[in-house]
């Protein structure tokens, strides 16, 4: 609400100081024009040096271009500041969310600790909630990383083990831990397509990839999350698509989800929780592997496509593939 | 635990497997009943199903938020009393959840020891209530007709329908009718709280009760600010 009204304010004062500009610019437009034919009809008979000529047209074009320059100002200054603002309205809402992802592992983990403290737990409950323990321990582990991993720095350290991998079965693999992670049945999901190129890939980062497009597919599934997963490949470039048959995006949304902190609501599954970080981080990893990923989505209901295009090994220049591989060959040593 | 509580029903709404299994399991241990509903829909499918004595209620919950079960909850059943347990920390969601119907509310990490023994405070005032509004249940004052027992108010021509702290919370002014109740002690005798905790419930109780019963609340004439000090009822 906060926010609605103080864009408002700033709205209406903008539009206030354009009312006071252009009435001041009539005002001096009105000066200029009136005195000048006022020392035009006069200038002949008070001065012979001060007849009317060319240069002193020169102040009014001045003034014009000045006028104009700071309009334009001040229209940019207002672009900022709506782009300022919005920024501030995301970032508050990735600290509301970011808050209850911290809190809810926390408070689960506190609880079963204290449960362990003051009851007399028997030893297979007690192993199944260290289990849980553990669980979230790891679930705040990635949230933390996510969230430190947003900076340019750490994407970089993130990035730095790249190895030269089958496209199937670094894809196959990848994506059946996501989907055990994520409790996606067996029959649930199924990976298809040509198995033949290479790709340079860091595996870490690309496991990000897929953690963050199979737990979006669940959470924005009204049922069992459906995914498929298939692999087109030629000489030049690697393409997955993977396809889920979740709530789908409506077309306005679908350029803006790779936005960081950006998240859809959606009135069939409202209150999804998450950060607005995972498909901002999942396009800076695939644009780091020289690679392009884009959404398409036929509306609501109707799933969701992403189609990830990475280039193939073999297509790779000498230079880009000696850049990435020096840590491979480091280690080799 | 008193013995009496055990066997309560309680509906415990949360999506956190997590969480819940851990809370489940302690209620379980103190003696209660448990029906774990993991969204709003299935709270609510419960809930007009079964019968229960308590809810613990999460709010950001999956289609249906905790906001608007602790709504639909209160339409229907004015006495079951419902605490909320969080992770949203703003006073405004706090304010939102207590003036929807909640009891009490819970920010997420919470000590277990203070969760189970809130669930007690608020199984036995309900008890407490039930006996209480047997021994007396109608008073008056100006308009206003309350049946403590029924929890149905008449203001006019206007019905009203209290819940059970709010109930409570006016049972206690009314008993002490002209005379100054500070916040502690209404934290401390009506919600069984420590009052170094928390004041801000109360004002937003009282505020509740003026809304019902005051011709502008504003300028409240029966539930009456005593600057520094609490309220004070005065019903003519």
């Amino acid at each position: 609400m906060r926010g609605k009204h103080s864009l408002f304010y700033h709205i209406l004062i903008f539009i206030i100081a354009q009312l006071v500009w252009l009435l001041l610019l009539g005002i001096w437009i009105y000066w200029y024009v009136s005195n000048y034919i006022v020392f035009e009809k006069v200038g002949d008979q008070v001065s012979p040096q001060l007849v009317y000529d060319v240069q002193n047209a020169l102040p009014f074009i001045l003034g014009l271009i000045l006028l104009i320059g700071l309009s334009f100002t001040t229209s940019l200054i207002f672009r900022h500041l709506n782009v300022q603002l919005r920024i501030t309205e995301l970032y508050d809402n990735f600290i509301g969310n970011v808050t209850h992802e911290l809190k809810s592992p926390l408070a689960s983990i506190q609880l079963y600790l204290e449960t362990l403290k003051q009851r007399e737990v028997p030893s297979e409950k007690r192993k199944e909630f260290i289990d849980f323990m553990m669980k979230d321990a790891d679930r705040l582990q990635s949230l933390i990383n996510s969230i430190l991993e947003i900076s340019a720095q750490e994407q970089r350290k993130l990035l730095q083990n790249y190895h030269v991998y089958n496209t199937y079965f670094l894809v196959k693999e990848l994506i059946e831990e996501s989907c055990e992670k994520f409790r996606v049945p067996k029959d649930s999901y199924q990976i298809t397509g040509d198995a033949s190129s290479e790709i340079v890939a860091s595996k870490d980062a690309l496991k990000i990839v897929f953690d963050n497009l199979v737990d979006n597919a669940v959470k924005y599934s009204t049922q069992q999350a459906k995914i498929v997963a298939s692999l087109i490949c030629n000489t030049k470039k690697v393409t997955i698509l993977f396809t889920d048959l979740g709530i789908g995006i409506v077309a306005n949304e679908q350029k803006k989800i790779f936005n960081k902190f950006y998240r859809i609501y959606n009135k069939a599954i409202p209150n999804v929780k998450g950060t607005g970080l995972g498909l901002y981080r999942v396009k800076e990893i695939i644009k780091a592997h020289g690679g392009k990923i884009i959404v398409s989505s036929e509306g609501e209901n109707k799933g969701t496509t992403f189609k990830i295009e990475m280039p193939a090994y073999q297509a790779m220049s000498k230079r880009r593939l000696k850049k990435l591989l020096k840590n491979e060959k480091q280690s080799q040593v | 635990m008193t013995e009496d509580f055990k066997g309560s029903k309680i509906l415990l709404v949360e999506d956190e497997e997590t969480l819940a299994i851990g809370l489940e399991y302690n209620l379980i241990e103190e003696g209660y009943i448990v029906k774990w509903a993991k969204n709003g829909r299935d709270a609510i499918d419960f809930f007009e199903k079964e019968k229960f004595d308590l809810i613990i209620l999460d709010i950001m919950l999956p289609y249906i938020n905790g906001f608007e079960v602790a709504e639909r909850v209160r339409k229907s059943d004015p006495q079951i009393p419902i605490l909320m347990l969080t992770a949203k920390t703003e006073s405004g969601n706090k304010i939102k959840g207590l003036e929807k119907g909640a009891d009490d509310y819970m920010t997420k990490p919470f000590h277990l020891q203070e969760l189970l023994l809130r669930v007690k405070g608020m199984l036995k005032r309900k008890s407490w209530y039930t006996s209480a509004s047997q021994k007396q249940s109608d008073y008056k004052f100006g308009l206003i007709e309350i049946n403590f027992k029924t929890l149905n108010c008449r203001n006019g021509d206007e019905e009203i329908r209290l819940t059970p702290q709010e109930a409570m919370l006016l049972k206690y002014l009314v008993e002490r009718k002209g005379e100054i109740v500070t916040r502690k002690e209404l934290l401390e005798n009506v919600w069984h709280l420590n009052p170094e905790v928390e004041t801000r419930t109360v004002d937003i109780f009282i505020a509740r009760l003026r809304k019902y019963f005051e011709p502008d609340p504003s300028n409240p004439v029966y539930f009456k600010s005593i600057r520094g000090a609490g309220y004070m009822f005065e019903g003519k």
